[in-house]
């Protein structure tokens, strides 16, 4: 799986925002391969999403080149893209009342001709999406009666209904409980073992990042701190530094896991 | 399907009742050869179905584009600049029996134009937010410029044009309805096709890119085609409310949220609460006349009402 | 010194609304706020009595040189001050139940004329007669516009319309000066059966109602721009192009000149009845 092209290829990026001070982004480069589970790490404002934004081609980077599937990112055309990465977004706002099934039908879009009708190899592949996001009891929920887990659940299932071969995903675990979150971290560890997608993370969740990721990247202040495998980046010294709070490092199934120390304020 | 059946016996039902029903008495036996039917009532049957159609897509349209329920075609301004042309053509004295209309429907493109440069201001990139204050800035600043230039003029004429503005199909004729015919295909079949790109905009810019929508064209496309549909419609028959803003509500509780069904209901929709309500206008009072926006509000309103509880009661609504 | 400035404030406002300023015997400086007032003014031969007009004033030609106070409905209450009147005659009108009060407080005589109908112009007449030192003229306007009305009406000659504007369709009603002179001259409004001075109907009304002429208020000869459009051709006098054009001096407002309008109107009807 290694010999193959990367779906993702950032090179050496650079970012800045237009009016502001400083690169958002510097010299920064990412390359997910099939089969690959890339998590992004590093406090806020260190440059994950805008990582993201310009590995897509939302963005254009100051230096650098972005890649997706060999072809450069901006000559994408937006449909094409999204028949081969399937984005699931930090936030969406859904205005529409809708039923689960109807919401990942979306996600077909990109496959649809432009007049045509939905097709039952569309509806297939819905069904497929939520089979892999053990989500298909909930095909005919309403979508305001989900639960934020569940709701999460559907939203990979509609990026998976694109059939893509590459999936970013942006906090998907933000304000879910435990479980859920663990359930979203085996669902897309067997994604990528089980179905060879590629999957990029944004995360705050350095712990489960560290246990089911296979690279990390950690980002602060836009650059690349530590990019490699999670035993090799998230050393004391390097978490420390880019957290700036004391920590210690405890190995678990193999794989370092974060301990934030307590640190007492001095009486005055 | 029998959404789609029920619909279509409603507007034959609205088409038959607006050909029959008049202040004047025409006997049944007489339709086909009367005058008043032909020359009159047909034509302004045909003309409040495409006004009313044309209002109730670009309705649908502009709330998607927004992401505002409440928003409505003349929000955007569009309103305010038909008045002004309307008034600065009887103003000027420019003559001809299209002159009024023509201004109009300049005036209400000129208006679109500025909000859609303001929509683009700062790199907004025709932000609903700034869309709709800078359509009810439009609107506002040209009512105002109206308001101004007929307080300020002679002819009792200039006063009349306000009359025209609250909206009415009088000026319907086999002519205004062949202009309407003519134009209103292209900014529709524009809309339809954009239909499943709206669908993707509910949820977000954001979310919809990544699902393969061309935000930027697919807001521009909406924006002009609604805005052009609204333009034509207060041309030939002044702002007629709460049509696009009820219609797209009560299709939407029987049609859902997809566009591609949305669209042409709320067409025909809108088309038959047009051509009931101005039946009423020209019956109720007979052989006074109402002004049809009125009849729509109050058709309109109590009809989304009942809808509403209906739907409350039974499937609810919200967001994810 | 401070209770005499409270006193002298609660005398002034609670000044009672009816204690208005009293007229003049003889009023020299009168603002007349509506065109009728001022052409009965003019009428009466109290031209020169007139020190302000209306912009909309315009009949007779003498008033011109009258000074232009605005408007005279809400008027503007300092520009009429400006003048310096005696007296101000005041439009009747919801619109103008404010301008009396104010007009009040600054100690400026006004009075309220209703001036919709032939039988308010002869009120209208004596009581600016009155007003001006001039009785007898008024009370001679007075007599021949309720001669005027006495008069029985003659046998309608024409079946009329007269439509003031095309869209929305507004034609004037029963309530209107211009049905009383169109029943004077022998022509029946058909819509005299409307209670208001006007109201917006149905083309198809006018078509059902078949009227045989078309009255438009209108200076010039030419055809409404409405007498070319499709819908408008239904009606059977539009078609055949029977319009009677009445001049704004002479029908534009409830006017002394009445009987000659009448005469004027009787004739038109008399000879598109002989078309």
């Amino acid at each position: 799986m290694t010999g193959a092209a990367p779906l993702l290829s950032v090179q050496r990026v650079t970012y800045r925002y237009p009016g502001a001070p400083g690169d958002a982004l510097h010299d920064v480069s990412l390359e997910a391969r099939a089969g690959e589970f890339h998590a992004v790490l590093g406090p806020n404002g260190s440059g994950k999403t805008t990582l993201v934004r310009v590995a897509l081609g939302l963005l254009a980077p100051g230096t650098g080149t972005a890649e997706l599937a060999g072809r450069a990112a901006a000559v994408w055309s937006r449909r094409d893209l999204a028949r081969v990465v399937g984005v699931v977004a930090q936030r969406e706002d859904n205005l529409f009342p809708q039923q689960v099934r109807e919401t990942v039908l979306l996600g077909r879009y990109p496959h649809l001709s432009f007049w045509g009708a939905e097709r039952a190899a569309d509806r297939a592949a819905v069904t497929r999406a939520l089979e892999r996001c053990d989500a298909v009891a909930l095909a005919d929920r309403w979508i305001w009666t989900l639960s934020g887990g569940e709701y999460q659940r559907v939203r990979l299932a509609r990026a998976l209904a694109q059939e893509p071969s590459l999936l970013v995903l942006d906090e998907p675990t933000a304000s879910l409980d435990v479980r859920h979150e663990m359930e979203m971290f085996e669902l897309v560890r067997t994604l990528v073992d089980r179905h060879g997608l590629a999957v990029v993370m944004i995360t705050h969740h350095v712990n489960l990042a560290a246990r089911f990721a296979d690279r990390v990247l950690l980002l602060a202040d836009g650059r690349t701190a530590a990019q490699g495998a999670p035993g090799a980046v998230l050393s004391r010294e390097t978490v420390e530094r880019v957290f700036a709070w004391p920590v210690a490092i405890a190995p678990f199934d193999g794989r370092p896991q974060m301990i934030p120390l307590r640190q007492p304020k001095e009486s005055t | 399907m029998m959404r789609w059946l029920g619909l279509a016996a409603l507007v034959a039902v609205a088409l038959l009742s607006a050909v029959v029903l008049g202040p004047a008495h025409v006997a049944l036996g007489d339709l086909t050869s009367s005058e008043i039917v032909r020359s009159l009532r047909v034509p302004r049957a045909l003309l409040a179905l495409l006004v009313g159609g044309s209002l109730g897509v670009a309705g649908a349209s502009l709330q998607a584009l927004v992401r505002n329920p409440l928003a409505d075609p003349f929000l955007l301004g569009l309103s305010g600049g038909a008045g002004l042309g309307a008034v600065l053509a009887i103003a000027l004295h420019v003559a001809g029996p299209w002159a009024l209309p023509l201004a109009a429907f300049a005036g209400a493109l000129g208006a679109m134009a500025l909000v859609y440069r303001l929509g683009l201001v700062g790199g907004a990139q025709l932000d609903p937010r700034v869309l709709l204050l800078a359509g009810v800035a439009v609107g506002a600043f040209s009512g105002a410029i109206t308001t101004a230039i007929v307080s300020l003029a002679e002819a009792a004429d200039l006063r009349n044009a306000f009359l025209w503005l609250w909206g009415g199909l009088s000026g319907a004729s086999w002519d205004t309805v062949l202009v309407m015919a003519v134009y209103i295909p292209l900014p529709l079949i524009v809309l339809y096709a954009e239909a499943r790109p709206l669908d993707l905009l509910a949820l977000g810019e954001e979310p919809a890119t990544h699902l393969g929508a061309d935000v930027e064209p697919l807001k521009r496309r909406v924006y002009v085609a609604a805005s052009m549909l609204t333009a034509a419609a207060v041309a030939v028959s002044g702002v007629i409310g709460f049509v696009g803003l009820i219609v797209p509500h009560i299709t939407r509780l029987v049609w859902g949220h997809r566009h591609r069904a949305l669209f042409p209901a709320a067409f025909f929709g809108g088309g038959a609460l047009l051509l009931f309500a101005d039946t009423a206008a020209r019956v109720t009072v007979a052989p006074r006349e109402l002004p049809v926006g009125i009849v729509t509000a109050l058709v309109g309103v109590p009809l989304f009402a009942v809808l509403l509880r209906r739907w409350g009661a039974g499937g609810g609504g919200g967001r994810g | 010194m401070r209770r005499l400035l409270v006193a002298s404030l609660l005398a002034i406002g609670c000044r009672p609304a009816a204690d208005r300023p009293a007229t003049p015997p003889v009023a020299h400086r009168i603002v007349s706020l509506a065109p009728s007032s001022t052409e009965l003014l003019f009428a009466l031969g109290a031209g020169d009595q007139v020190v302000g007009r209306t912009t909309w004033c315009r009949y007779p030609p003498a008033a011109l040189l009258v000074a232009d106070v605005g408007d005279g409905l809400n008027p503007n209450i300092e520009a009429i001050a400006a003048r310096r009147p005696d007296l101000v005659v005041l439009y009747r009108s919801q619109l103008n139940e404010t301008a009396a009060t104010q007009l009040a407080r600054l100690g400026i005589p006004a009075v309220t004329l209703a001036q919709d109908r032939l039988e308010d112009i002869a009120h209208a007449a004596r009581e600016l007669g009155r007003l001006t030192g001039r009785a007898g003229a008024g009370d001679s306007i007075g007599a021949a516009m309720e001669a005027l009305l006495k008069t029985p009406a003659p046998a309608p000659i024409r079946r009329v319309a007269f439509v003031v504007w095309d869209n929305p369709p507004m034609v004037i009603g029963g309530g209107s000066y211009l049905d009383q002179l169109a029943t004077l001259a022998g022509g029946t409004n058909i819509f005299h059966d409307l209670g208001a001075a006007s109201a917006t109907v149905s083309i198809e009304t006018i078509v059902a109602r078949n009227p045989d002429v078309i009255l438009v208020l209108s200076d010039d000869a030419a055809l409404p721009g409405y007498s070319t459009r499709r819908e408008w051709r239904a009606i059977r006098a539009v078609r055949e192009r029977r319009f009677i054009m009445l001049p704004a001096d002479l029908f534009g407002r409830p006017s002394p000149s009445a009987p000659a309008a009448v005469a004027a109107l009787r004739r038109a009807l008399e000879l598109d009845a002989r078309r």
